[in-house]
């Protein structure tokens, strides 16, 4: 548990974006594919992706339908929109210029 | 793009609210029970798991809070909270919110009313076609400002300056007609314009036509063109109007058109114009009433519009005005010395249309009367929401404890006000809904009362939005004060009960002037109650000086049933006959319209004492054989008039003792004469000389004292008799029905235009200062009750405040009495200082309305003013009246602190 992060605030947007770009995904799904994929390393608390997701859907980025679940029950599956593509991009290069930022300020110290 | 995105979105998500709650429920337990499964499958117990996966989901009810916010709903859903909340709360004190809405609602309703009266006549502006390019010309009187144009042949002038203006458009001041519809005889409004009127203004009648050149020319079949309102209002905007044919007057007319949706009347004060003839038909149909059909050229009051030509400057039609004026001065010298009415003075005036609302010299009087009206109304409100923020605060007091514990139990201060500041918007929207439903009903009612002229007031768009912004205003502004003051408490204090801070010793705190000045105010218009009913009981003293008892008249008009002259002068002989035939009539004479309606004139009295060759105003009356006897009017000298007195036989005039003495030097003026100003051949005669009666006009100048007066015989004056007038020795009013009767027998077709007991009529004469008189009571009563609230929710508000000193010092054995007059003592001092400046104003308004010397300049013309008497005896019962109210409205909340028991208060549970 220690060796796990807690998403850093606004990136949460970025992971969401990112994981669902690649096919429509319901809530715990979403929950499980960050963590899986991070390793473990990245801890979503899994109640604070529903404000996000609403979010997220309210601005547009996002748009979410109603579907069957791998265990066929009604579940909310979340799809990225056109916007939210574009947001992805901006987003992912915000990322990259801030981590590469604090890497070379990491490694000039 | 975007925006709309979201606002769909936000949309959906309130209207669909319920489906999205249940939509966020599902989503939620959809995830737990995956997690559980999740957690499940590694081994653990599924009590553990559903534990373990709420553990790591956090709160539900956050999440959910949090996802609602997230969709920007939460503001609204929190509105949508607290106007529940408030409603209940609201629903629950019913008490206080029946008093609170009805408070506003009578203010709001009244400023409502009023301010759609001055929107009717001030605010909403017609509009011409090229509105700058027209101006206002005005002949000037004797001080050289603008008054009207006074003679046709003086319009006729004006536009023959066809290279300044491209086109000039006369027409009459409103005047009253009479027209029949459906049998009954009808009051209504005309115009009487020239054939360009609709062209100069640029504008284009809505159905059929105008009334062209020809159709202007004395002697030409009269047409009118309907006014667009009375089209829709009398008509029932039937199309098929036009062409019909309708007694105006009596004489026929043809309808030929009806007028602009837009254009209401060439004088824009809200009365709407039913027809428009042509100026030529002035002499034909109004005439009778007035010297006009002698008149060489028309004279009669005009206001003259004219366009100017492309490129001419005001400027230069003021000179070529100024021109003309100097020419009209020596074509026309006799205009200029005229002491009459319309008096001329040198010079023209030209205005540009834009600049003048109704009148140049009745624009600023207008404005100012309509501001002091919509001021003392305003006053009424502020009175209102001064007293509903008291009654706030009293609440707010009360409810101390209440915001204590809501704040102790977490609510920020904000969410508080919030609350409170939705609570008063809700009681002054309420306020707001009543008083549109009043001010609509009070319109309503003013509406049906068959004036012979009509305001055109109704709720338009500007009403509603003054009347919505008015109590939007109330509500937050006397919401807000109240609402931050009552959640400013100090929360252990108040939750101990030691909150109440110790008696505000101050005296001059703003509630107190606020009641001295609605005290006050009510003081004043009680007041000027008093003086309308001094005024009316004044004129019912005077002696009247003619027959009321048993005297009826029927008033008909021959011309309505289509009569010639002589056919007419048959009937009427039957109609008098058949009328002295029904039993207990003493006597009964012909007459034309009303008795004792008078006529102003010129005369010039024959030189003997009187001033040689001076023109004096005097007062006409008409009257005919028969007539002094019917009213028992006591002949002093000569005789009265009688079969002799024909159309081709000399003139002559019957005179009051009054003009006898002034202008003849003695009462026995037989023999003497006298002409009409406007004809040298209208050499009269005094016959006889009859004594005075004490109200001659009561048509409008009721207080008036008579002034000098002759009467004419109608059988001179070439105009057909249309009134019966009869004494009976049994009861008046079962008279008028018999006299219907003989009317019916002798023409079903004739209407019966006036049927009226003397009584009948004098009492009409008394009802303008009598709906003035209960106007003033009516704001006076308002006033008193607003007062008492206000006074009741100040003492309210203090024995509120001080139920813990009144707890201790009725527990030290203070009796209930001396708590009583302790309180009573403050509240005496605020009536009696109010009521004090109150009289102060009201005699202060007397001595105004008595320093006048029975006239105002009104800025056209002057209006008597009633002089009161200073009554002792009145101020004080106002006093009495005040202290009264006052003390019985403190008196409530002051009983209530004696009840209070001393441990209860102590405790201030």
């Amino acid at each position: 548990m220690s060796d796990q992060t807690d998403v850093l605030q606004g990136t949460l947007d970025l992971l969401i974006l990112r994981t669902i770009a690649l096919e429509p995904m319901h809530g715990w799904a979403i929950a499980q594919r960050i963590n899986q994929i991070s390793d473990e390393l990245l801890r979503v608390q899994q109640g604070s992706l529903y404000p996000a997701l609403h979010r997220l859907e309210h601005q547009g980025w996002i748009t979410a339908e109603w579907g069957a679940s791998e265990n066929n029950r009604r579940a909310r599956f979340y799809a990225v929109t056109k916007a939210g593509r574009k947001q992805l991009a901006t987003e992912v290069e915000k990322w990259e210029r801030l981590s590469a930022g604090v890497n070379l300020l990491l490694q000039r110290t | 793009m975007r925006a709309w995105h979201i606002l769909r979105s936000r949309l959906t998500s309130i209207v669909f609210r319920d489906r999205r709650e249940s939509d966020l429920s599902e989503e939620l337990r959809l995830h737990l029970e995956r997690e559980t499964e999740r957690l499940q499958a590694t081994g653990l117990s599924r009590e553990e798991a559903r534990l373990q996966a709420l553990r790591l989901f956090g709160g539900v009810e956050q999440i959910k809070e949090a996802a609602r916010d997230a969709r920007g709903t939460g503001a609204w859903d929190a509105l949508v909270r607290d106007t529940r909340h408030g409603l209940r709360r609201l629903l629950r004190d019913w008490r206080f919110t029946t008093a609170a809405v009805l408070i506003l609602g009578i203010a709001i309703g009244a400023n409502t009313a009023i301010f759609s009266v001055v929107n009717a006549v001030l605010f909403r502006k017609q509009t011409f076609a090229d509105a700058n390019r027209l101006v206002n010309i005005y002949q000037n009187d004797r001080s050289g400002k603008p008054m009207v144009v006074i003679s046709y042949a003086a319009y006729m002038e004006m536009a023959e300056y066809t290279d300044i203006f491209s086109g000039t458009m006369a027409s009459s001041i409103p005047n009253p007609v009479r027209y029949l519809a459906e049998g009954a005889v009808r009051n209504a409004v005309a115009e009487f314009s020239s054939a360009n009127y609709l062209n100069v203004l640029g504008l284009q009648p809505s159905l059929g036509r105008w009334f062209d050149a020809t159709e202007e020319r004395r002697g030409a079949p009269l047409v009118a063109v309907l006014g667009h309102q009375a089209w829709t209002r009398l008509f029932h905007a039937d199309p098929s109007i036009v062409g019909r044919v309708i007694r105006m007057e009596g004489l026929p007319v043809t309808i030929i058109g009806v007028g602009p949706a837009n254009l209401r009347g060439t004088l824009d004060v809200g009365l709407g114009t039913d027809f428009w003839l042509p100026i030529t038909a002035v002499p034909e149909l109004i005439s009778p009433m007035g010297a006009l059909r002698d008149a060489p050229t028309i004279l009669a009051p005009l206001f003259v519009k004219a366009r100017l030509r492309d490129g001419v400057t005001v400027a230069q039609a003021r000179a070529a005005m100024d021109v003309l004026a100097r020419r009209l001065a020596d074509e026309y010298p006799d205009a200029f010395r005229n002491s009459g009415e319309f008096a001329l003075g040198p010079g023209i005036t030209v205005i540009p249309s834009t600049d003048v609302r109704v009148h140049p010299q009745a624009d600023v009087p207008f404005m100012a009367l309509a501001s002091i009206v919509l001021f003392i109304v305003g006053l009424v409100l502020a009175i209102a929401c001064s007293n509903l923020a008291t009654l706030l605060l009293v609440r707010g007091a009360a409810r101390a404890k209440e915001v204590s514990v809501r704040l102790a139990m977490g609510a920020t201060r904000r969410q508080l006000v919030r609350h409170l500041l939705i609570e008063s918007l809700l009681l002054s929207l309420a306020g707001g809904i009543v008083g549109c439903v009043l001010a609509w009903w009070g319109m309503r009612a003013l509406q049906t009362i068959d004036l012979p002229f009509r305001v055109d007031m109704h709720v338009d768009y500007r009403v509603l939005a003054f009347a919505i912004v008015l109590s939007l205003i109330t509500g937050v502004v006397f919401g807000l004060a109240p609402a931050i003051k009552a959640t400013r408490v100090d929360l252990l204090q108040t939750l101990r009960d030691e909150g109440l801070q110790p008696i505000d010793h101050r005296r001059l705190t703003l509630k107190n002037a606020l009641i001295v000045v609605q005290v006050a105010i009510s003081v004043l218009l009680l007041g000027g109650t008093s003086i309308f009913l001094q005024a009316t009981a004044a004129t019912r003293a005077l002696r009247v000086g003619y027959a009321v008892d048993g005297v009826a008249m029927l008033e008909t008009d021959w011309r309505f049933a289509g009569y010639s002259e002589s056919a007419a002068k048959t009937a009427q002989d039957d109609l008098l006959r058949r009328i002295e035939a029904i039993p207990g009539v003493e006597s009964a004479a012909l007459l034309r319209g009303l008795p004792m309606v008078s006529t102003g004139m010129s005369i010039v009295v024959d030189s003997a004492t009187g001033q040689p060759g001076s023109e004096v105003e005097f007062h006409m009356l008409e009257a005919g054989p028969g007539f002094f006897d019917t009213l028992r009017i006591p002949l002093l000298y000569g005789r009265v008039f009688d079969a002799r007195d024909r159309a081709d036989s000399p003139r002559v005039a019957v005179i009051t003792e009054t003009m006898a003495r002034k202008y003849f030097g003695a009462v026995d003026a037989v023999g003497r004469r006298f002409r009409l100003k406007a004809d040298p051949n209208s050499w009269t005669e005094v016959i006889g000389i009859v004594r005075d009666t004490g109200t001659g006009d009561f048509e409008d100048d009721v207080l008036a004292p008579i002034g000098p007066t002759y009467y004419r015989s109608y059988t001179q004056s070439g105009a057909q008799a249309t009134t019966v007038l009869a004494r009976t020795s049994r009861d008046a009013a079962s008279l008028i029905a018999a006299m219907q009767r003989e009317l019916r027998a002798v023409d079903i077709t004739l209407p019966a235009i006036t049927a009226k007991t003397m009584a009948q009529r004098l009492e009409e004469s008394q009802t303008a200062p009598a709906v003035v008189a209960t106007l003033f009571a009516i704001l006076a009563g308002l006033g008193l009750v607003l007062a008492s609230i206000g006074l009741y929710a100040v003492v309210a508000f203090a024995v509120a405040r001080r139920s813990r000193e009144i707890g201790i010092r009725m527990a030290l054995g203070a009796r209930s009495q001396q708590v009583v007059s302790s309180i009573a003592r403050g509240v005496a001092a605020l009536i009696a200082v109010g009521t004090g400046i109150g009289l102060f104003f009201t005699v202060l308004l007397m001595l105004v309305m008595r320093a006048g010397g029975g006239s105002a300049d009104v800025g056209i013309g002057h209006m008597s003013v009633y002089r009161p008497s200073i009554d002792p005896l009145a101020l004080l019962g106002i006093a009495a009246v005040t202290a009264l109210v006052g003390v019985a409205a403190a008196f409530v909340p002051a009983r209530r602190a004696t009840r209070l028991h001393p441990l209860v208060a102590l405790r201030h549970e």
